[in-house]
């Protein structure tokens, strides 16, 4: 082992892919500057669009049309006029002028229904629009919303006739208390957004580098250079797996780290006065936990990744050839955004499905111990396999100096599973 | 003992669509200290996949070779510390300067002494001063070359290896090669040099080997070859051993 790996080689050979790699810009801009402002861009990019659409509904009048309306409630027409956002319009084909959206929606007043006609005022209204269309959908909410109002106001006045208040005619009333601290909603909402976007930052920032030093320097010609130097293999492969896994885990921490620092500011405009509410900070405790986990996570994503790619020829065949299993990376992750997921121990025995949830529940300040010890065990395991197949692989003389031709699962099926062992050193 | 001694090294590959190919047949050779050795032959004759097998890049199916008296199979990093591999093949890091490239190679080939001065003395030697700290992919072809010649010696090796080192270089960068490889037999490094281009070889080898369809048909001087084949030119003895072969 002491004659396999020679630490002064490989910090020599670490340093100079790392060097190399702060020079070229895709893995500057994917492994340290997306990380640092996806969050704030992305979120500045959300509350733009919900900005922009709802600048739109607004922009527009709904046109209505009245049929029928009892005499009884002439005021409500009025109550219509006023309103900015509605026009009241006439037509002879109110459902053939809503498909060809001459008219939003038409309101047919109609008799009261049999229990309630002794009533003196009552009526019904029956809603003709067409929800595959905005502009009908949106006019069919400003009407209901003008109606509930109208209608309010209608039975207080009635009730005060009659010598009743507002409070006797409401009877009862729905109060909420929200018994979460602000803490606990901040951890709530980091819990949510947090787990995906680091998991999808740690492929990220992973992606370019185990591209870059394996397909990239068969490419660039290189791979045969670095198969001259005077130092066994394994120390040149350690040195490129060490700096991919390096990279990985700083595209994390620095998403991790830019999250709690601009999360607050960036959610404002779109939570309003509630921010002030809430406080994103992650209970102290949870970080070492964290820390821990990203390394683990980042080491799997990069052996992974440098598997995947090492059978490319160019970084653009890389690219293909990586591209699956970034997707299924972070696919699984996606569906514990599900609300009302519990961590159990099903999902702390699949890989990265088990580390977003402690995240998650680290960022609560909530750990689940022996669910905590299957995911370290569960992703210590998948890194061990994936170093493993890595050094399986690497005994294939045409596999190490390119000139094998086909993609992981072939060299699967053929040579592991197959057991064909030509070629192999 | 010679520094680079051959003995029935052998070479085959698997290929898909041609099944077994193979590329190196049970060759013998040695290399004597400080000659230049070459070893001559068409593409596709082994002269590549004998020198990555020397260099250790390809490991024999058959024979042995040692360099300086280390098996390159069994001690391959011993044997990348004694040479210096130069090919086409073997770009220079793209990204890193002139001058961290030449570094670079004499720390990790593990030169014995003080590596800024002998860094130093390389980009003096190889006129590479005024660009040492421009990264290399901005560099020109000629200033490549020269780079790439500079980190093929930085650790000093005793032994070098040339595997057709004036392919897509122009007329006088090519010239320029030529030089440096004689200034390195001046120095006393024995060196093995591959090529397909009988003028090269004609100049610059002390001994020639004749390689065809991976083996090595003769090995002997140019007046030794002269003599057993009664041609006066290269290109002439090469074709009477290859048509011989036929």
């Amino acid at each position: 082992m002491a004659n396999l790996f020679r630490w002064a080689d490989i910090r020599l050979l670490y340093w100079r892919e790392l060097r190399s790699a702060l020079r070229e810009r895709n893995i500057v801009v994917n492994g340290i500057l997306l990380p640092i402002f996806l969050y704030p861009l992305l979120l500045w990019l959300i509350y733009t669009g919900m900005t922009f659409v709802s600048g739109q509904t607004q922009g527009f009048a709904s046109r209505i049309m009245l049929e029928n309306l009892p005499q009884a409630h002439q005021e409500l027409r009025k109550e219509f006029e006023r309103d900015p956002r509605i026009e009241l319009k006439d037509s002879q084909d109110p459902t053939a002028d809503i498909r060809g959206e001459a008219l939003d929606l038409a309101a047919d007043f109609l008799p009261p229904a049999a229990a309630a006609a002794p009533l003196g005022g009552n009526f019904g209204v029956r809603l003709t629009y067409d929800n595959s269309k905005d502009r009908s959908s949106i006019a069919r909410d400003r009407f209901e919303e003008l109606l509930s109002r109208y209608r309010d106001r209608y039975l207080e006045h009635q009730a005060s006739a009659l010598g009743l208040s507002t409070a006797q005619l409401q009877q009862f009333w729905i109060e909420t208390r929200n018994v979460a601290t602000s803490r606990q909603m901040g951890q709530f909402i980091l819990g949510l957004m947090l787990p995906l976007f680091l998991i999808i930052m740690v492929a990220v920032g992973c992606m370019y580098p185990a591209i870059d030093s394996t397909a990239g320097e068969r490419e660039k010609s290189t791979w045969e250079t670095s198969m001259t130097i005077a130092t066994p293999r394994a120390n040149i492969i350690v040195a490129k797996y060490l700096y991919v896994a390096t990279m990985a885990t700083l595209a994390g921490i620095l998403n991790l780290t830019a999250m709690l620092l601009s999360v607050k500011a960036v959610l404002a405009p779109i939570m309003g006065n509630s921010t002030d509410e809430v406080s994103f900070r992650i209970p102290l405790a949870s970080v070492p936990l964290i820390l821990l986990l990203t390394i683990l996570l980042a080491c799997f994503v990069a052996a992974g990744m440098m598997i995947f790619a090492s059978f490319a020829r160019t970084f653009r065949e890389g690219q293909a050839m990586v591209s699956p299993f970034y997707i299924a990376v972070f696919l699984p992750v996606l569906f514990l955004q599900v609300p009302g997921i519990q961590f159990t121990t099903g999902l702390a025995l699949i890989p990265v499905v088990n580390v977003a949830m402690v995240f998650r529940e680290a960022i609560a300040g909530t750990f689940h111990w022996p669910l905590i010890g299957i995911t370290l065990a569960v992703e210590a395991l998948c890194v061990a396999l994936a170093l493993w197949l890595a050094a399986t692989i690497l005994r294939y003389e045409d596999f190490l100096i390119g000139s094998y031709g086909g993609n992981f699962a072939k060299f699967l099926k053929e040579r592991l599973l197959g057991g064909r062992r030509r070629g192999r050193q | 003992m010679d520094p680079v001694v051959v003995r029935g090294l052998s070479k085959t590959f698997y290929d898909e669509a041609r099944g077994e190919v193979k590329a190196v047949q049970e060759i013998d050779f040695e290399c004597r200290a400080g000659e230049i050795f070459g070893l001559l032959g068409a593409n596709g004759a082994g002269k590549t996949t004998t020198l990555r097998m020397l260099s250790t890049i390809l490991t024999p199916t058959g024979g042995s070779a040692t360099i300086l008296g280390h098996d390159i199979a069994a001690e391959p990093t011993a044997v990348r510390k004694c040479l210096g591999f130069y090919s086409a093949t073997t770009a220079l890091y793209p990204r890193l300067t002139a001058r961290e490239t030449i570094e670079f190679f004499a720390r990790i080939n593990q030169y014995a002494g003080d590596v800024k001065q002998r860094v130093d003395y390389l980009i003096e030697r190889f006129g590479i001063s005024k660009y040492a700290s421009a990264r290399v992919d901005k560099l020109s072809t000629g200033m490549k070359q020269k780079v790439s010649i500079a980190r093929t010696v930085a650790h000093d090796p005793p032994i070098l290896i040339f595997d057709e080192p004036t392919v897509g270089l122009d007329v006088l960068n090519a010239l320029e090669m030529q030089d440096v490889i004689r200034e390195f037999r001046s120095h006393g490094k024995t060196i093995l040099f591959s090529t397909h281009i009988m003028s090269e070889a004609e100049k610059l080898c002390d001994r020639i080997a004749i390689i065809h369809a991976g083996r090595i048909l003769a090995c002997s001087n140019l007046e030794g070859l002269r003599q057993v084949t009664g041609e006066r030119y290269l290109e002439d003895i090469f074709v009477h051993y290859v048509r011989g072969q036929g």
